[in-house]
């Protein structure tokens, strides 16, 4: 009969093992620490970490828990799976009620500790094991509980350690080791453990399962200065079970208590640490903080002397001996343990399982590329993480966390003290150097597409300008009638593309992606990617259906005319071909238009930068895109075969999105020096940050729809929000500028702006203009006239104060365009302009060119000649200036309409009745 | 927290009425220190330090004075003199002028934890006045004794006539030391050392006059608020990263970070006690910190620990790696989510930074916690690489190491200019 079965009271003194002559322990073998007669309560069982804890301890011991303690909560229970646990008040209160224990498990906070401890055994004299979970216990508690605990004869384990797990009783006491599934990690076999480390006491089960090992008992000691049930302890109990043939022991530097051991079985010794030398603070654990006499190199040199070796063994130098190894890194344990027991003549209890070969699980590079040695990629995980990877795997693209999203961007941004903006990461001075095609894609899928993707994108939106016949023509002309302004009638235009227009192209874009998610294609201009297997799966008539009809589609034919033109290579669009060519149908232009986007959006898709809601959604945003531009073109410029005087097929093989915008908005093709400047002017306005109004319209839309769920967002009414939320006073002040460079150079028979042979003197044109301004602005203020007619596109509230008065945006062009050579007389008299209104003093405020008149300035110079020439009138430069800024601003507001779907959250963007105002 | 030196020392002390000489502070005036010499004829004169900083005597860090002016000049050589042991590096901050005692016989006592015997433990001989290292086993009694009565007059009376102390001396301390324990008890203390007290004869009999004076408090106890000491007497110097998160320390989960390399360039959260040790000494000078996060740390506060310490190291460093052995307990979808969120808020406050994240770890939730901290690494743009609990944890320090020289070698830059970093603006 062993001394911790008696009862500890049928002695005066507690008498303990005969192995310890100074002090009480009770314990003989390792296989009386978790039995399965131990009945346990646990104190404080309701705690958070109980709660997770407890059950499953509960569950894989078979139900050894009689009862739990909470004060305040008598009567409740803690769920398990096999039963509820009920909870007591106190201690006593749960043994009146009948339960009978002999194990505490202590979870009580650290104050209380000492005293739940007490009172637990002072009640329960059949109480012969406690175990203490707690951390951060305080040193005074931790004397008085192990004095208690020697008086009384109670086996006290921890603080602050994880309990014991007996892999072959399969019963775990106190602690979570084994985490959520014990039978994972703790497999029966023939070494103990005995830990410092909580964590490393499961880690290291589940290292040596990797060389054939399985555990008896796992324990985990704890490691604050008083570690109640030690290694001296330990050990004897491991002599006595004759289940374990070895034992690890983990520890850590400080304390005495591994230097007087002996040991008559082999013992692989981690000891960890030598780097705390240079600490004066424990960190992590309370007590693994050493002198000169127990530092990591002492314990090191103990165990050396003990096991008989003369160094720690290494993959390269595997010393060890029959009683045992010393390694400093928990990965040597498996292989150390191999070696000595194989001097034994032992062999592993079992055939490895797994190893520790780095197994990466996930893995992305965003696009570099890193060197090979460094490239590890993913593997297939053990059960059951493989399957739960498999399903996140699944997931293609991003999924972005939901947050609050008024006023807030993740696709724009601008700096504050630049005026500077940046969409989707690219500068708007580098947006401006781009083409019109390629920042409305870029707004989409979050980067430039490579010269095939432009080509493409070109395709598609060529294909779908021409509005010939279509109610959005009509809506168009007829807004545009009643007198409202571009804008106005653009969204009239927009507002009727709605979701079942759509719907045929997003759902061959969503058929697209599903057939090739699980494929591993990288490159969709890949044209040898194998594609015979989703041949067979696209085949099937429910894909068929979605991507080809029985009939010729007219525009999709057109397209993939434009697309070999183009001589663009697309495994996207050679499914299409491939799977019209078996089936003996043809491809339609919802099906193309789909195959168009999935090619643009898959390298993001893939890299994780992009949603599978917005890959979705892309058909939908070309279609708008073009439908802006059609729609600013009047109905007699648009027959079903020409658009703006072009064949249609023209467009969609030979031209590209920005030299069709030019010819919708001035009747022709521009020469280098035109799509240049055109591309500059929309590429400068494509974003002024979440804040601007446009931005704010957009994101409105998209919030009242509710985010939460995308598939409710009308995309096309989040551009109506955009739309709506630009007007004369925002999008349309570039036309005051022009009124202004008219009133000053109309009369001055200037014929051509781009030749700086005009013979004429900015300086003192810009000088009699201040002085003239000077002297009405003084008699308007002293008239008290405050509203009197402001010199346009000359102040920003940014560079108020400062000395230097330049706009970052406006310099960088102003460079950029003179690089190439190219004057513009109106650019020129406006830099005069703003020095003699300096020069003059006729504001305090410093002046500057901002940006607006850099597109009045790029937009007047186009149009100047036929201004001139009276083909053009006021009423089109103000169209034109608008109609030109909002081409721009879709594409940020894209973005916008992008991002707030995929982050925002349902109506965010409303501001709480508390921060409103009511005014009189 | 520890203090040393009688400045302070002398204060405790006489809490529980132990005798100690007169002591005076920096400040004191030159008709204190005369009235000061005129009592005790000699007078010390020693720097203060913060922290345990020994061997002062044998540096030439104690000065005497038997006049005004020989004070004042010492004063002026000791008040910001620089100190060190070993690779422990000390500023003095000011000095104490301290009575000296005449005295045949010097004791050393200190009282602490001991782990061989597992009870609080008296360690005494009146061979003091040294270092205690320096003597040999018989001239030292080291005795544990019972927590629960305390330390008392006999066990003292038991060590000394052990090692053979002079029989004039064990009566005093016998009456004396046991005050110590009250002190060393009820403040929370898990060191107590008092080297030298000089037995100074008074009439006829001899006063334990302590006359030098170091202690550690135990952190988990908060007894030794009570007694009110400035923080500023903290003895090690807090880095403001290890203040902020010392902010948290509370019971639930653990908090413990400090500061390695302050040039180091990958940043590790660790969990795990285990894991924290492997890792610190496995990464040497690359880390910034040591960390211990594990125990199960509620959201909001690994969110807070998180952001710390991203605000602190995330600037300079080339790898965030979050690591830990197969957790018991810690949800790793909890705490992943912490960290996953706080990134996301550092990028959002703070701008983008060009890293590469390593991830090692196992437990309960842990696909749920790789595929969140996923979607925000594929969110900001970072590449990255996770590993499970079966990939052993050496193995993937030692990856990290690759990583962060590639990093140093132009990844760090090619990472950039792909994430749209540090191109025309």
């Amino acid at each position: 009969m062993s001394h911790s079965s008696m009862h500890r009271k049928d002695y005066l003194r507690p008498r303990g093992l005969e192995a310890f002559q100074h002090y009480y322990v009770g314990i003989e073998s390792l296989a009386e620490l978790a039995t399965t007669d131990d009945r346990v309560c646990v104190l404080n069982i309701l705690g958070s970490e109980s709660r997770s804890v407890t059950p499953t301890s509960h569950v894989y011991s078979g139900g050894n828990i009689v009862c739990g303690t909470q004060p305040g909560k008598s009567g409740s229970s803690l769920k398990t799976e096999i039963g509820d646990i009920p909870v007591y008040n106190t201690v006593v209160e749960a043994m009146d009620a009948g339960h009978r224990f002999n194990v505490a498990v202590v979870y009580v906070p650290p104050s209380g500790v000492k005293d739940a401890v007490i009172e637990a055994i002072r009640v329960n004299p059949k109480l012969t094991k406690v175990v203490i979970l707690t951390e951060k216990v305080p040193l005074k508690d931790a004397r008085i509980v192990r004095q208690y605990g020697q008086q009384q004869g109670v086996d006290i384990f921890g603080a602050n350690c994880l309990g014991i797990a007996d892999a072959h009783h399969r019963v775990r006491i106190g602690g979570a080791l084994g985490g959520s599934s014990p039978e994972e990690s703790l497999v029966p076999g023939s070494v103990a453990i005995y830990s410092n480390s909580g964590n490393f006491t499961t880690t290291i089960a589940v290292y040596l399962l990797t060389a054939g090992w399985g555990t008896t008992v796992s324990y985990s000691s704890g490691k604050d200065v008083y570690i109640h049930f030690a290694a001296p302890e330990f050990t004897n109990a491991f002599h006595n079970d004759r289940r374990s043939r070895a034992a690890v022991m983990y520890v850590e530097p400080g304390g005495y208590y591994e230097r007087d051991l002996t040991f008559h079985k082999p013992v692989v010794a981690c000891v960890v640490g030598r780097w705390k030398d240079r600490l004066t603070k424990a960190c992590g654990h309370a007590g693994a903080i050493a002198g000169s006499g127990d530092n990591a190199a002492a314990k090191e040199r103990w165990f050396m002397e003990k096991l008989g070796v003369d160094a720690i063994f290494t993959e390269d130098n595997p010393v060890c001996s029959a009683k045992g190894a010393v390694v400093t890194n928990i990965a040597h344990i498996p292989a150390a343990m191999t070696a000595v027991m194989s001097q034994s003549g032992f062999i592993p209890d079992f055939e490895p399982r797994g190893n520790l070969s780095l197994k990466c699980w996930f893995a992305d590079d965003s696009g570099i590329e890193l060197p090979p040695q460094l490239d590890i990629r993913p593997v297939e995980a053990v059960s059951p993480y493989r399957e739960q990877i498999e399903i996140v795997n699944r997931q293609v693209g991003i999924i972005l966390p939901r947050q609050s999203m008024k006023d807030a961007s993740g696709a724009s941004m601008m700096d504050p003290q630049t005026q500077v903006s940046r969409l989707q990461g690219v500068s708007v001075l580098d947006a401006a150097t781009r083409s019109y095609e390629d920042n409305l894609v870029l707004s989409l899928i979050r980067e430039y597409p490579n010269a095939g993707g432009s080509a493409l994108a070109n395709v598609a939106l060529n294909a779908y300008v021409n509005l010939h016949g279509s109610p959005m023509l009509d809506a168009a002309a007829a807004a545009r009638t009643a007198g409202n302004s571009p804008n106005t009638s653009l969204c009239s235009a927009v507002s009727i593309l709605g979701p079942g227009m759509v719907a045929p192209s997003r759902e061959a874009a969503r058929t697209l992606i599903d057939l090739f998610r699980e494929t591993g294609l990288s490159d969709p201009e890949d044209e040898k990617f194998d594609i015979s297997e989703i041949m067979k799966q696209a085949s099937y008539q429910e894909q068929a259906a979605k991507l080809t009809g029985e009939t010729p589609d007219a525009r999709g034919e057109a397209m993939l005319t434009g697309i070999k033109a183009r001589g663009v290579k697309s495994i996207f669009v050679q499914l299409l071909r491939s799977l019209a060519k078996q089936s003996g149908r043809h491809p339609t232009a919802d099906a193309v238009l789909a195959a168009i986007c999935c090619h643009l959006a898959w390298r993001p898709l893939v890299l994780k930068r992009l949603s599978m809601t917005t890959a979705v959604n892309m058909p939908w945003h070309i279609r708008v895109f073009s439908t802006m531009v059609g729609a600013s073109v009047r109905k007699e410029r648009q027959t079903a075969d020409q658009f703006g005087g072009v064949d249609n097929q023209e467009l969609i093989s030979g031209w590209s999105f920005t030299e069709t915008a030019y010819l919708a908005l001035l009747t022709q093709r521009p020469g280098e020096d035109e799509l240049f400047a055109f591309s500059i002017l929309m590429g400068l306005t494509v974003t002024n940050g979440p804040g601007t109004i446009s931005a704010q319209g957009a994101k409105g839309a998209v919030s009242a729809d509710g985010p939460e769920v995308p598939e409710r967002v009308q995309i096309n009414k989040a551009y109506a929000g955009f739309l709506t939320h630009t007007g004369y006073a925002h999008g349309g002040n570039g036309f005051e500028a022009m009124r202004f460079l008219i009133e000053r150079f109309g009369s001055l028979g200037v014929k051509d702006p781009g030749d700086p042979e005009h013979g004429l003197d900015l300086a003192a044109i810009a000088a009699d203009f201040a002085k003239e301004f000077k002297v009405y602005k003084t008699s308007a203020k002293s008239a008290g006239n405050l509203s009197y007619d402001k010199i346009p596109c000359v102040n920003h509230p940014i560079f108020k104060g400062k000395d230097v008065n330049y706009d970052p945006r406006e310099v960088y062009v102003h460079d950029l365009f003179r690089s190439r050579g190219t004057y513009n007389l109106f650019h020129e008299f406006y830099h005069e302009l703003v020095k003699a209104l300096a020069a003059f003093g006729v504001s305090r405020n410093v002046y500057c060119v901002n940006v607006d008149a850099v597109i009045a300035v790029i937009l007047l110079k186009m149009l100047w000649k036929p201004f001139v020439a009276g083909e053009i009138d006021d009423r089109f430069l103000e169209y034109g200036a608008f109609t030109t800024f909002v081409y721009g601003r879709v594409a940020g507001d894209a973005a916008e309409i992008e991002d707030h779907l995929n982050r925002g959250r349902n109506m965010d963007t409303r501001t709480a009745a508390s921060k409103c105002q009511f005014v009189n | 927290m520890q203090i040393t030196g009688m400045s302070w020392g002398a204060q405790l002390l006489n809490y529980v009425g132990y005798p100690t000489p007169e002591v005076l502070g920096p400040d004191a005036t030159r008709e204190q220190i005369k009235s000061l010499i005129d009592r005790y004829g000699r007078i010390l004169i020693k720097p203060i330090f913060k922290g345990g900083v020994g061997k002062k005597g044998k540096a030439g860090l104690i000065g005497f004075a038997t006049d005004v002016d020989t004070a004042m000049r010492e004063k002026e050589r000791l008040f910001f003199v620089e100190h060190r042991v070993g690779n422990i590096r000390a500023k003095a901050d000011g000095v104490t002028f301290e009575g000296a005692i005449p005295a045949e016989h010097e004791i050393y006592v200190s009282i602490t934890d001991d782990t061989r015997y597992r009870a609080p433990t008296l360690t005494i001989t009146h061979h003091g006045g040294v270092d205690i290292e320096e003597l040999s086993a018989d001239q030292i009694a080291t005795i544990p004794f019972d927590a629960l009565t305390g330390f008392k007059g006999f066990i003292v009376a038991n060590a000394l006539d052990r090692i053979h102390a002079p029989k004039e001396i064990i009566s005093p301390l016998v009456q004396n030391l046991p005050k110590l324990w009250d002190l060393f008890n009820n403040y929370g203390m898990s060191v107590l050392e008092l080297n030298p007290i000089r037995m100074m004869p008074d009439e006829d009999r001899l006063i334990p006059v302590a006359c030098d004076f170091k202690c550690s408090f135990d952190t988990d106890d908060p007894n030794w608020k009570r007694l009110d000491l400035p923080g500023s007497l903290e003895s090690t110097d807090y880095s403001t990263f290890e203040l902020e998160v010392n902010e948290l320390r509370t019971y639930q989960g653990q908090s413990d970070a400090f500061v390695i390399n302050d040039q180091g360039t990958v940043t590790a959260m660790t969990f795990g006690g285990g894991a924290n040790a492997l890792v610190t000494e496995m990464l040497g000078d690359v880390g910034t910190i040591s960390s211990d996060f594990g125990g199960n740390p509620p959201y909001k506060k690994m969110y807070d620990i998180s952001s710390i310490v991203y605000k602190h190291w995330l600037g300079q460093s080339n790898v965030l790696f979050i690591i830990g052995g197969k957790a018991n307990n810690t949800d790793i979808y909890n705490t992943f989510r912490a960290m996953g969120d706080a990134l996301r808020d550092y990028f959002n406050q703070y701008g983008a930074k060009p890293l590469f994240v390593v991830v090692g770890r196992g437990g309960p939730n842990l696909i749920r916690g790789m595929a969140y901290m996923k979607d925000v690494l594929d969110a900001l743009g970072l590449p990255y690489r996770m590993f499970g609990h079966d990939s052993s944890i050496s193995g993937v320090v030692n990856y990290v190491k690759h990583i962060d020289t590639w990093m140093r070698e132009g990844g760090q830059a090619e990472i950039a200019s792909q994430m749209g970093l540090g191109g025309s603006s």
